[in-house]
């Protein structure tokens, strides 16, 4: 609660500092600018009070359960939000699940085989999938399929109720791109994790116990090498959430990352102030998750 | 290099005489029914006020719903004052030479809400953008008051007549009127509702503005124009990526482009890849201008803005900050063949920044020398612009051409929150700017942007010989001697430097075969009530 509390005024604070408000970019796209128009509209939106008061203000509404209306939309902000949500973490979601299952066996299987032709060629590969933005990739995979196929991923919203195989063919290849960069550094601690660990003597033990590769492998070497993983699994997580902007701009989907950033742009504080203090809710809740998962994984860390 | 664009240029002219060339003069039987899909870069930003609004962001997705008391006719594509065509006036009559205008509705009109239209919703429009003393409702922004400023009084003489007396003679009052920009609200609305729904008399009726996605239109059944829309529905898909936006044209899912998003390149490329697309070269009726603080040293002397504007080479900045295909070059109204009021070519030469670009610079540093500037001691200026791509290639190719000459430009970037404060604090000394002008009309681009006190005159040029000229040309009955008179004004803005023009910008609209009636006009603001699109699809 208190690293909320403190996100809420970072956030709060640091947003009002930046030059300009909503009220310059409306006048913007008018053309023109009146002082007096100007004032008006500050008054009516509360944001001439100092920043205090609104921070008081706006404190006072989300205990209440009101997070505000929207300046750009002139509609309530959770009505505008709620709707993304499922969207960029089913996006978030599935791409941790694609660079899981890409990352993790090559890290392994690298590790294993390590210095061959194989490691190498997955070593490539992994880096590769790091110098690659997500967005890059992303267009790059647009661009090639209305090239060569005429067809790209629908650009309207499929919900999987409406329509689930389309709703996966939609969300399949934005997760395969930001998948891809996340399954690099997977497979890269991956990797690293497992050369520590196959040198210990527990590992040595096993295979003078006659144990089959896929055992000291998979269940005695990966199994101790995991924690770091995990740990990486939760930052990328908690970072996709506000990390998927242009990956949700290049496939059109409408998620919480790209509003955001246009919120930013428009200086739509509640917007803004809402969607931050969301995917810090998300942080604190993947951390708890992966700390609970240290017990699970590793019997001597243990909660009392 | 070179060459190879030349020939990609003379490809492109060929593919798009084909295409015009190739299009069927025989006139189909339109048909009725489907859905068209259309691109929309951004969620509307004021919804759909548009008199609340100077974008086409706006514009474009909100015409549907409205009518005008008249329009430019949408199927053909030079907007002048004999294009205008009557909407919600049936007809209309100049009287008392030109100081009276005299509207005569249609009847049997409603909103979308059943609300009867009368000509008290009119009175009530107009009222409110000129900000009347009696006016019923007041917008919270309102860009285009200076537009009916020779108003002087509007009256509802019937329910069905509408009459709007003028201080002097303005015979292009009625091409503002029949701009995109001049819809007509219903009195029994509040301004402030258009932000989020509409209700207007036009021929589709919004369903649902999901935010970031679409916007849905359906066919207004009671539409007062007996067989139209032919459409059953509108959907514009809400697409923030251009590459995306243009992918999805070409991958069907768009059934048009959005105005001006489409490149000569990008023609090109779409063409080769899918040579059935329809592409029109059109104009905008947009310019890229240069702004100077005409209030900062060493801008208010006429020599420092001439040296700088002869500093920039015209031809160059078409050649390479549009590629040669995507503008072309002009003084302050929109160059032919697109538009109706451009100076000639033979005209536009003789401005400055134009001709022998060694000669312009020697005689740019002769002006700046004179000024007091010299290589030892030059003239040091910061060239401000709004971070996003457009601006800044245009800022920079500027940079560029001032170091030729020996002004040192620095290049500075703001996001628009910052910008447009800037700009209108006139805190800023070089900036490089767009233009978007609705009809192209002296009258609205004129009293608008280069008039004293006008708040869009962002460079605060004030000429009162001009502002005499602008005068005599609104109110000349001679068509002859009125573009005699624009062509007067041009000339003079470019040698005050005013707000030197760079150049016009040109977009390729593009649209699958099967939508018929989808014409685009000089001006991206005019053309998009959908009223004739039809799709000729089974």
């Amino acid at each position: 609660m208190l690293t909320l509390f403190g996100m809420s005024l970072v956030i709060f604070v640091l947003l009002r500092l930046a030059p300009g408000n909503i009220v310059d970019i409306l006048f913007d796209s008018a053309g023109y600018v009146s002082e007096a128009d100007k004032a008006l509209i500050e008054r009516e939106l509360g944001i001439d009070k100092p920043v205090w008061a609104q921070y008081v203000d706006w404190l006072r509404a989300v205990v209440t359960g009101d997070l505000g209306k929207s300046y750009r939309y002139d509609q309530p902000a959770w009505q505008l939000i709620k709707p993304m949500i499922p969207v960029t973490v089913e996006l978030a979601f599935l791409s941790m699940v694609i660079s899981v299952l890409l990352g993790v066996p090559t890290g392994v299987v690298s590790a294993v085989r390590q210095d061959t032709g194989l490691d190498y060629v997955l070593r490539v590969f992994s880096i590769a999938g790091l110098s690659m933005p997500s967005f890059w990739l992303g267009m790059v995979i647009i661009l090639s399929l209305v090239g060569w196929l005429g067809w790209i991923p629908p650009m309207i919203y499929v919900s999987p109720a409406e329509d689930l195989k389309l709703h996966l063919v939609q969300f399949l290849l934005p997760a395969l791109a930001v998948g891809y960069r996340s399954s690099a550094l997977i497979m890269r601690i991956t990797r690293s994790a497992m050369l520590e660990v196959l040198r210990e003597d527990y590992v040595r033990t096993a295979w003078a116990k006659g144990q089959s590769g896929r055992a000291v492998v998979w269940r005695h070497a990966l199994k101790n090498a995991i924690l770091p993983v995990v740990t990486v699994i939760g930052i990328e997580f908690a970072f996709l959430i506000g990390g998927l902007v242009v990956t949700e701009t290049v496939f059109n989907l409408p998620g919480v990352a790209r509003f955001l950033v246009e919120a930013i742009l428009w200086r739509d504080y509640p917007i803004v102030q809402n969607l931050v203090m969301f995917i810090a809710i998300v942080v604190v809740l993947s951390n708890l998750v992966v700390d609970m998962l240290y017990g699970v994984l590793d019997p001597r860390v243990r909660y009392g | 290099m070179h060459g190879a664009r030349t020939l990609s240029l003379v490809a492109l002219s060929l593919v798009l005489a084909v295409v015009a060339v190739g299009t069927p003069a025989v006139a189909q039987a339109p048909k009725y029914g489907g859905i068209l899909n259309l691109a929309q870069r951004a969620d509307p930003a004021q919804g759909f006020a548009i008199h609340e609004t100077g974008t086409i962001d706006v514009v474009w997705p909100a015409s549907p719903c409205f009518n005008n008391l008249v329009y430019f006719d949408p199927l053909k594509k030079q907007e002048s004052l004999d294009t205008i065509i009557g909407d919600l006036a049936e007809k209309w009559s100049w009287q008392d030479n030109y100081r009276n205008l005299v509207f005569f509705l249609r009847r049997g009109v409603k909103w979308h809400d059943g609300t009867p239209f009368t000509s008290k919703d009119v009175k009530y429009t107009f009222d409110m953008i000129r900000e009347a003393p009696d006016a019923q409702a007041k917008l919270r922004i309102n860009p285009r008051k200076a537009w009916y400023a020779n108003v002087e009084a509007i009256e509802a003489a019937d329910p069905y007549t509408v009459v709007f007396r003028l201080k002097r003679p303005q015979p292009s009052l009625i091409a503002m009127l029949a701009s995109g920009y001049s819809p007509v609200y219903p009195a029994h609305v509040p301004p402030a509702e258009f932000r989020t729904r509409c209700v207007g008399t036009g021929p589709f009726k919004l369903k649902e503005w999901r935010k970031g996605e679409y916007i849905d239109y359906v066919k207004n059944p009671d539409y007062f124009v007996k067989g139209r829309p032919y459409l059953d529905g509108l959907r514009f898909v809400v697409i923030k990526e251009l590459g995306t936006r243009v992918a999805a044209v070409q991958a069907g899912q768009l059934d048009a482009s959005f105005p001006g998003d489409v490149s000569g390149t990008r023609a090109e490329a779409l063409k080769k890849a899918v040579p059935q697309l329809v592409i029109t070269k059109s104009a905008q009726n947009v310019n890229d201008n240069l702004i100077m603080n005409t209030k900062k040293p060493p801008f208010d002397q006429v020599k420092v803005r001439l040296a700088l504007s002869l500093a920039i080479d015209r031809a160059e900045y078409v050649k390479t900050v549009h590629q040669g295909t995507d503008a072309i070059v002009g003084a302050s109204m929109a160059p032919k063949p697109y538009g109706v009021w451009g100076l000639l070519e033979k005209d536009v030469k003789t401005l400055p920044g134009y001709g022998k670009a060694e000669a312009n610079r020697a005689q740019a540093r002769k002006l700046l020398a004179e000024a007091g500037f010299t290589a030892s001691k030059p003239l040091k200026v910061e060239m401000g612009t709004r971070a996003i791509a457009i601006y800044v290639s245009f800022a920079s190719f500027v940079v560029d051409q001032l170091k030729r000459v020996g002004v040192e430009a620095e290049l500075k970037q703001f996001e628009t929150a910052q910008w447009h404060p800037k700009v209108t604090r006139r805190d800023y000394e070089l900036g490089a700017n767009l233009t978007g002008i609705g009809p192209d009309d002296p009258d609205a681009n004129f009293f608008e942007n280069y008039s004293c006190g006008s708040p869009r005159n962002y460079t605060d040029y004030c000429n009162e010989q001009v502002m005499k000229m602008m005068e005599a040309q609104s109110q000349e009955l001679d068509p002859k001697k009125r573009l005699a008179l624009v062509w007067q004004i041009q000339k003079k803005l470019e040698l005050d430097v005013a707000r030197p023009v760079m150049g016009w910008r040109i977009g390729y609209h593009t649209e699958w075969p099967y939508v018929k009636n989808l014409v685009p006009h000089q001006s991206i603001y005019n053309w998009a009530r959908m009223q004739e699109v039809w799709l000729d699809k089974k």
